[in-house]
This record gives structure tokens, C-alpha cells and sequence, in this order.
């Protein structure tokens, strides 16, 4: 069996406190990992998943820790998806600008560090309220062909 | 995102000190996220104005990834260990 054939998706429903990130950048070390991304990339996923968590927690939930995270992911023939859906106030999409590299100050770097690290960025405001982030990689192979 | 606040409260208040430099050893450091990266360019742009020389030592190879990531690697100064800074500050 092959990860394009698993029959998905992971579902994890986490609260949302700093503390609980341990477990969802374990999560994506280890299916990345296993689905053959180098380790950078590797990297770059953990780091992007935990930044789209952490804004959830400060700016979706304002750091209350009694919420709820839940992040599915999904491994299809030609990418991985990863969604993370809260139930929030609703961030302003318009905070979600990377700063410019060159500017060395703190702050603004989240958003950089989710962008460069997938190939599709979307979010969506479902009914029920809150927000549905979702972050697409291409598989290895079908990252070749893109380029 | 959970420990920042605290390093930063223990690490900034450091520079109101006279020091020549201040050495952070991050062997023990597994992982850091933009809060964590945040804390440290504010304490780099308090040692540039301040003129102490701040570095970071023994970050294992995911934090050194991340600094990376975030075009930073080359504006810290960052030694495999610490053991090579402080030896550094002994032949001075």
C-alpha cells in the first residue's frame, strides 16, 4: 500500500491551547515524512500548520484555551491537503500579509512562513461560523511535473 | 508560542545590564515558531543599538531550519555549540 491509497482522512480535534501543538506537529512530521517530502519541506509544513494554529489561538480564539482546533488531513493521488477549521470570531483576511524578508523587525512572519511552505493557500467562512483554512501540497512526484 | 513570553521576559531585561555578550544556547530547543523568532530579532536589534554582541549556539538542525526559512540565518551570529563561543571570549 502506497499513501495516495490510504484511505483518509486523519481527523484531529484538538483543543486549542499552545500546550496541544506538540501533537499536531508530530502528526505532520511523521505523514509528511512518510508520504516522502525531503525534510525541508518537512519543516516547512510542521511550521506552517503550527503558524495556522497559533493564529487561530490568538487572533480566532484570543488565546481562550476552552475551544476547539480541528484539522483533517487528507492524502489524495496528487497532493496533501491539510484543513484547520475553527469556530472563532473570524480572523480578518486581510491580516493574512507576509511582511516583506528584507524588513528585519518582529512580527509578521507567520503568515510568511504558511505561504512559502504550500503551493495552494485558501480560506473560506463556512455557515456555523468561524473560519476553514486549507493548505494544499503537491506530492512529491506531482510537485516534478508542476515545475 | 507558549514559552516566548517567558524568554523574553528573562532575556530582554539582560541588556539593561553591562554586558559585552550574551550567549542564548538553544542545544535544548527542539522547536521554535515566528513568536519565538520574533523574541530574538527584538533582542538583536536591543544588542545592535545597545553595541553587545548576541549569539546563539547549539541549535539543533530544525531551529536552524526555521531561521532559515525566515532569512535570518546569516544576520545572527549562530555556532554549532556554545562551547566554541565561549572559547571564542577566552582567546580575546
Amino acid at each position: 500500500m502506497t499513501l495516495p491509497d490510504f484511505k483518509g482522512p486523519v481527523i484531529l480535534d484538538i483543543p486549542a491551547d499552545p500546550l496541544a501543538m506538540f501533537i499536531v506537529r508530530a502528526l505532520v512530521d511523521k505523514i509528511s515524512a512518510k508520504i516522502g517530502f525531503e525534510p525541508r519541506q518537512t519543516d516547512k509544513l510542521v511550521l506552517a500548520v503550527d503558524e495556522a494554529c497559533t493564529n487561530v489561538i490568538r487572533y480566532a480564539y484570543k488565546s481562550a484555551g476552552d475551544e476547539r482546533i480541528v484539522i483533517t488531513f487528507s492524502i489524495g493521488p496528487d497532493c496533501f491537503e491539510i484543513s484547520i477549521r475553527d469556530f472563532g470570531s473570524g480572523a480578518d483576511p486581510q491580516t493574512f500579509q507576509g511582511r516583506d524578508l528584507n524588513d528585519i523587525r518582529p512580527g509578521g512572519l507567520g503568515t510568511h512562513f504558511i505561504k512559502s511552505a504550500v503551493d495552494r493557500f485558501e480560506y473560506d467562512t463556512p455557515p456555523g461560523g468561524g473560519m476553514l483554512l486549507k493548505l494544499t501540497k503537491f506530492l512529491p512526484a506531482e510537485e516534478k511535473a508542476q515545475n | 508560542m507558549s514559552s516566548s513570553p517567558q524568554v523574553r521576559d528573562m532575556l530582554l531585561p539582560i541588556f539593561r545590564r553591562k554586558v559585552s555578550h550574551i550567549i542564548v544556547d538553544l542545544s535544548e530547543v527542539p522547536y521554535i515558531d515566528s513568536s519565538g523568532i520574533a523574541t530574538f530579532v527584538e533582542a538583536l536589534q536591543l544588542s545592535r543599538k545597545g553595541q553587545v554582541r548576541f549569539s546563539l549556539a547549539g541549535a539543533c538542525r530544525r531551529v536552524e531550519s526555521i531561521f532559515d526559512l525566515a532569512y535570518l540565518k546569516n544576520i545572527f551570529e549562530m555556532a554549532p555549540d556554545l562551547s566554541q563561543l565561549i572559547g571564542g571570549e577566552r582567546d580575546r
